[in-house]
């Protein structure tokens, strides 16, 4: 029997019994709606974070360490799942970091394919206001070189250069905070932002200084929302002041991490195994993301659990009515066998009309879910999510679409293996008498 | 054509064993046309049966065209059934929701005919038994009569060398049955279909070349006419 009589005759044979095929399909179709709906609600929360991370650490950046456990940052060193790890040298804590010295850095600048290298600066702010206003806010100061600052996008002025002094980039979300109708009036405006010293012990009265900036650029909505960017040499300036530390970030105190930017981002792995060689850590971006594509891994497999479970439930009702099918249709099986049918080929019509139903299941299941989570996506566009237009919650990548279709085949497939070997070995001659 | 040597065929019934078939030795002849009657037990569906290969024999051994039965396998089995002989039964056994035109071409189906071409060879058969107008027609739609010209076109429509009919009149007036049997009777003539055909009316026995009376799972005598 061909491939194609077979497939005509299950679509045929589901059309017979149109309220139990439609019912027996629709758990099927339940099942694939809500593997597929979780699953493309995972995929868009890890494709938001992967871009979110991307914009702080592009492919072609890596951080080096001056402690080769520095970047650890498997399940094992975050403290969840798998075991203890050993600590096999005498760096201690992943978390303590020494500075690097000169040499090391010369040596990472020295490396092939490594294009620059700036000190990673480490600075933090008590808040931020307008130069003529009280109310303070919470931010968090950063410190780039010019080519990570040109990878954001503004909605409003001009990106800064690595010369720039007293010039900053606020996040989109200060314009509310400001008071500011369009992101064109923060430009030219001046604020202030206030550092904190370091203190070493909590009571002491604490050394403040005001720094001021102008306002030149408003960037885009991200996740980062209290973000105030400046050029690496104010934040050299500041970072010295709060880590009351003079000598910060020259050869007497150099950096302990460092921005690494490679030619290409083709480069990143090569020259991260080349630090690693110097006895030094390194992380790229690709580390950065493979983590988190193990952890949405996880979270999408636990999220398909429930639809898995609707599959299961779904493919017993399959094997009923499969079974149902064969005691209707005993005499057409005994009729089917006297005109030339094996038992393969009737093991093959069963099989076929099981995945006939998974088939369709899978159609209509994902063509449900991709339409939820279309609703879904409008929903949250228009209302939380409004400022994140290039956010979808829900996303459905081709291999989802595929891959839920093909698995509801072949969980249906599976189920009708049982009834298919039953049917097969019907004997002809009773059930040719059977009434 | 078919050599059936010292053939048993057991069934087990609760504590009891039952002899089909007890020692049938045969031997048929391309083009023949035989009637197989006996009282009901005798055996004479099982001996059609096992020569149209959907039973087995327990012991002995069944020769059709060469091909040894008895050791046949399954796909070896639905093969030769496929091609080598057309099954007629007394209760038609029809696929209900199948126009007359997909039943006839059913085995063709099983055959891997495509479909245009098994449509075409089903239209041809349903001509030779003067149903060319009904092939739309369910099962449900047609008489007892047009079921079994059917039931009859679907045997032929493989082209096979043997033809098998249980009891095919069993189901119908009089004056039908005989036009079944004198149909059956032209296509042996015309095709040089060996032609086997079980019954228990005298009337239609009457129509064969050799007549084999059963008893008890034996040949109880054979006799040959004209």
């Amino acid at each position: 029997m061909t491939i194609r009589d077979l497939l005509r005759n299950a679509f045929s044979n589901l059309r017979r019994r149109k309220l139990r095929s439609f019912l027996t399909i629709f758990a099927v179709v339940i099942g694939a709606a809500l593997v597929s709906l979780l699953v493309s609600l995972g995929v868009g929360a890890q494709e938001f974070l992967t871009a979110q991370i991307r914009a702080t650490m592009p492919p072609d950046v890596l951080m080096v360490g001056s402690n080769p456990n520095a970047f650890q940052i498997g399940f094992g060193a975050m403290g969840f799942g798998g075991s203890p790890e050993e600590i096999t040298d005498d760096e201690g804590s992943p978390y303590s970091l020494a500075p690097l010295t000169p040499q090391e850095i010369e040596s990472v600048r020295a490396l092939e394919h490594v294009e620059r290298v700036d000190p990673y600066i480490m600075v933090s702010a008590d808040s931020v206001r307008l130069q003529n206003s009280e109310k303070r806010f919470r931010t968090q100061l950063t410190a780039l070189p010019d080519y990570l600052i040109t990878s954001k996008e503004l909605v409003a002025g001009r990106y800064l250069n690595d010369d720039s002094q007293g010039e900053c980039i606020i996040a989109n979300q200060y314009l509310e905070s400001f008071n500011f109708d369009r992101a064109e009036d923060a430009l030219g405006q001046e604020v202030v932002i206030q550092v904190g010293q370091i203190t070493s012990f909590i009571g002491l009265p604490t050394k403040t200084k005001d720094y001021t900036f102008e306002i030149v650029g408003v960037a885009e909505k991200t996740l980062s929302s209290t973000q105030i960017m400046i050029s690496i040499e104010d934040g050299k300036e500041i970072a010295r002041f709060w880590a009351n530390e003079p000598e910060l970030y020259t050869d007497e105190v150099p950096p302990a991490i460092l921005q690494v930017k490679v030619e290409d981002s083709q480069y990143a792995d090569q020259v991260a195994e080349a630090v690693e060689d110097l006895d030094l850590g390194a992380l790229t971006s690709a580390d950065v993301l493979g983590l988190v594509g193990d952890i949405f891994t996880i979270i999408q497999a636990v999220l398909s659990v429930f639809g898995l479970i609707a599959l299961g439930v779904a493919s017993l009702g399959i094997i009923n009515t499969l079974i149902m099918a064969i005691y209707e249709r005993t005499r057409e099986i005994g009729v089917m066998k006297a005109v030339g049918a094996s038992q393969g080929t009737v093991r093959r019509l069963f099989t076929t009309e099981g995945a006939a139903i998974g088939f369709l299941g899978g159609v209509i299941g994902v063509a449900i879910g991709y339409g939820l989570g279309f609703i879904i996506n409008q929903v949250s566009h228009s209302t939380f999510l409004a400022d994140f237009e290039t956010f979808n919650i829900s996303v459905f990548p081709w291999w989802l679409i595929v891959g839920v279709i093909a698995l509801s085949t072949l969980i249906a497939l599976l189920a009708a293996l049982y009834p298919a070997h039953r049917a097969s070995r019907l004997d002809p001659i009773e059930a040719l008498r059977y009434e | 054509m078919i050599e059936l040597r010292n053939v048993w065929r057991l069934y087990r019934m609760g504590d009891e064993t039952i002899n089909a078939l007890a020692g049938i030795d045969l031997e048929i002849s391309q083009g023949e046309f035989i009637s197989i009657v006996g009282p009901s037990g005798s055996g004479k569906s099982t001996l059609l049966n096992i020569i149209g290969g959907l039973d087995s024999p327990t012991t002995g051994t069944v020769v059709v065209d060469g091909q040894n039965l008895s050791k046949a396998s399954d796909r070896e089995l639905s093969l030769y059934r496929n091609k080598k002989v057309g099954f007629v039964f007394q209760t038609f056994n029809l696929q209900p929701t199948y126009t007359a035109l997909e039943n006839v071409a059913l085995p063709l189906v099983f055959a891997k005919v495509p479909l245009r071409k098994r449509n075409e060879i089903a239209r041809d058969t349903l001509e030779t038994v003067e149903l060319a107008e009904r092939l739309g027609h369910t099962p449900g739609q047609l008489s007892g009569g047009e079921r079994q010209r059917v039931a009859i076109a679907r045997a032929l429509v493989n082209d096979p060398r043997i033809l098998l009919a249980d009891e095919p009149t069993g189901n119908l007036d009089s004056r039908t049955s005989e036009l079944i049997v004198e149909l059956l009777q032209r296509l042996s003539k015309e095709r040089g279909i060996t032609m086997l055909l079980v019954t228990h009316e005298m009337m239609i026995a009457e129509h064969a070349n050799r007549v084999i009376h059963m008893l008890d799972g034996r040949i109880a005598r054979s006799t040959e006419r004209k």
